[in-house]
């Protein structure tokens, strides 16, 4: 042998940053394009007109960004200081609802992205696992029979989303689980939760209920403000952070249940982790916005396509794309038919479901994990 | 038959040096009724090449499972030096022993590199990041296997066998002692067929690497292995030197054929004249 390292060795890829691709800083870019571009319509467009420049100029206005007591009464709760209309509109009505769409978009599109590595299935989506009819079913119950609990609707649907996912485990445990079984399980929990929420559904009286419910569940930012920034953000960096620390093992999860047990992961405790950490990402959503469709099946999907199977990749790329994806529906959900609005997750399903159909058109034998 | 329970009686050989113990081994699905390894005792000799035959359903992958750790046995136990398997980690027991299961399937996008680096999974700790060990492994194993071209290649773009190669250099890349190979040569073509057992040949070169290996093909086995272990009806139907196991005798009772066996120039030469009257 001549030498340990021959002519077709390459130099270890110990650099820090050298998992970032082209690609995935093409992606990056593009999504901070489109955020910017939303957030300047949501933050001027509104009964309240302002011209894109002002909107900024409120936005970096010195007397809120360096007011101490402005900061604690935005992420802590609590009395806002005196501030101009404008200033007041644009920091504590517009900006929070794009904080808040910029937060569900990370958590739905990181929560898909773990979902499709842990079933192997490009089709499963954050609600496979019933943690939608689940959270639903938490939110009518709430409604209809335990109205005195309204205030902690998002903590119930939370719970609800949690519980429905530990039915499914139960469901699809024998002696292990495999992804077909969580899948199928998935699917037989979300049609009786979804029959006994439609069955709710016929319960209600009070028409306004019924239709703050309707939205809901159609996924929905209308009135989002600090207060759910603020029940956001801890669990979004909770469960970001740990998708991040678990990326390897979702790579190895992607070689097959078979493989990744020789290679020494203990599959189904990495596994419920991290189904654990999606569902914790996923019901958070739920609980600020409701149930927001297509973002964490389409957006794993669309950044897969361009950054590859690395999941480092994979993840920081879906924590660019969810948001750009979800404040600029959320955009179109205020402004396409002015002054009424439609709940964002009816534009991220009018935009979803042709994206698929393209797919399907253009690329037959696209769904499997391989 | 009392000739069977004698030899599998053989099988644990005190006298070997073993990489591998297996004890009273019983290993069953759980869904179904009959186990499908039936107390099997086998000891595995360190730095050999080890090959597992027998008729379709006879339990050899199921045993090769079951000497992974990936089944745990119903009674009876398997040790690795030492020390029973289920006392290890399950990290550290990757870095002892590996096991490339029958048909395995990864993302289409990723490359052979990137396969073979995760092989090394075992032996990063949480966040680490790639070493010069790892780069070293990762180049050994593609070197050994001969795919060093590939390496920039999705596995989507790979013939069959080129794909299987990957996958052997990615168990070769978690430089395990002890390899358990599931029919590594099964619907590959003749080229890559020569192609893997070569790599098993460089391995059998190697004293340090113990082999265990399922396969189909009796002549392939008797010509690549050290040791062959016939099972039949989850039980050891015979164990030995390929040229001591193979007799006509044993091929009509194990797999029901009519065959003749010679003396080859690369081991015993069968040559199967039909279904033998049972």
């Amino acid at each position: 042998m001549a030498s340990e390292l021959g002519d077709g060795e390459r130099p270890a890829p110990t650099r820090r940053l050298a998992w970032v691709s082209r690609e995935l800083v093409v992606i990056a870019a593009g999504s901070v394009g489109v955020i910017l571009v939303a957030m300047t319509l949501q933050l001027s467009f509104g009964a309240y007109p302002l011209a894109p420049l002002d909107a900024w100029r409120t936005l970096s206005n010195p007397a809120v960004l360096g007011n101490e007591a402005a900061w604690r009464a935005f992420l802590l709760g609590g009395t806002v200081p005196e501030y101009e209309t404008g200033t007041l509109i644009v920091w504590t009505i517009r900006l929070p609802r794009v904080l808040v769409a910029l937060l569900v978009g990370v958590n739905l599109a990181v929560s898909g992205a773990i979902l499709q590595a842990i079933t192997r299935n490009e089709l499963a989506s954050p609600f496979v696992l019933g943690v939608s009819s689940g959270a639903g079913l938490a939110v009518l119950l709430t409604v209809v029979v335990f109205a005195g609990l309204l205030p902690f609707l998002p903590l119930f649907a939370a719970l609800g989303g949690g519980i429905a996912f530990l039915l499914v485990y139960a469901i699809a445990w024998q002696g292990g689980t495999n992804p077909v079984r969580l899948v199928l399980a998935g699917v037989i929990v979300s049609s009786v939760f979804g029959s006994i929420q439609t069955g709710l559904f016929l319960l209600i009286e009070d028409v306004g209920v019924a239709q703050g419910v309707v939205a809901w569940t159609a996924g929905s930012l209308v009135g989002a403000d600090w207060a759910q920034v603020r029940m956001l953000l801890p669990w979004t960096v909770i469960a970001v952070g740990s998708a991040f620390a678990g990326a390897r093992e979702l790579n190895v999860l992607t070689l097959g249940e078979e493989t990744a047990d020789s290679l020494g992961l203990s599959v189904e405790r990495v596994r419920f982790l991290l189904s654990a950490v999606a569902v914790l990402a996923a019901a958070t959503s739920v609980a600020a916005a409701g149930i927001v469709g297509f973002v964490g099946l389409v957006v794993p999907h669309i950044v897969r396509r361009s950054v590859g199977t690395d999941h480092k990749r994979l993840l920081v790329g879906c924590a660019f794309a969810g948001p750009a994806l979800l404040v600029a529906a959320d955009a179109g959900a205020r402004l396409a038919l002015n002054p009424a609005q439609v709940p964002v997750g009816i534009v991220t399903g009018l935009l979803g479901g042709p994206y698929f159909l393209y797919l399907m058109r253009k690329h037959g034998g696209f769904g499997g994990f391989r | 038959m009392s000739d069977g329970k004698d030899r599998a009686a053989a099988a644990a050989r005190p006298d070997i040096d073993a990489a591998l113990t297996a004890t009273n081994l019983t290993l069953q699905y759980p869904d179904s009724e009959a186990p499908v390894v039936d107390e099997v005792t086998l000891t595995v000799p360190r730095g050999q090449v080890t090959a597992l035959i027998g008729p379709n359903g006879s339990g050899k992958s199921t045993l090769l499972r079951g000497l992974s750790g990936r089944l745990d046995p119903v009674s009876g136990s398997v040790t690795l030096g030492g020390r029973s398997l289920d006392e290890y980690g399950d990290r550290e027991r990757a870095r002892r022993l590996a096991r490339l299961a029958q048909e395995p399937s990864g993302p289409d996008g990723l490359t052979v590199e990137e396969l073979a680096y995760h092989g090394r999974y075992p032996h990063r700790g949480f966040l680490d990041t790639v070493e010069d060990v790892d780069v070293a492994a990762v180049n050994r194993a593609l070197g050994t296997v001969g795919i060093e071209d590939l390496r920039d290649r999705p596995l989507a773009d790979l013939s069959g066998g080129q794909r299987r190669l990957a996958w052997l250099a990615m168990v070769l890349a978690q430089d395990a002692d002890i390899l358990l190979l599931d029919e590594p040569t099964t619907f590959l073509d003749l080229r890559h067929q020569l192609a893997v057992m070569d790599v098993v040949r460089t391995l059998r070169e190697d004293d340090e690497t113990t082999v265990v290996l399922v396969l189909h093909d009796i002549e392939q086995a008797a010509r690549y292995a050290d040791e062959m272990v016939v099972l039949g009806d989850g039980r050891i139907r015979a164990r030995g030197g390929p040229e001591d196991v193979l007799t006509p005798a044993l091929l009509a009772d194990v797999f029901g054929v009519e065959a003749t066996v010679e003396r080859g120039r690369y081991g015993p030469r069968l040559t199967m004249i039909g279904p033998a009257d049972r």
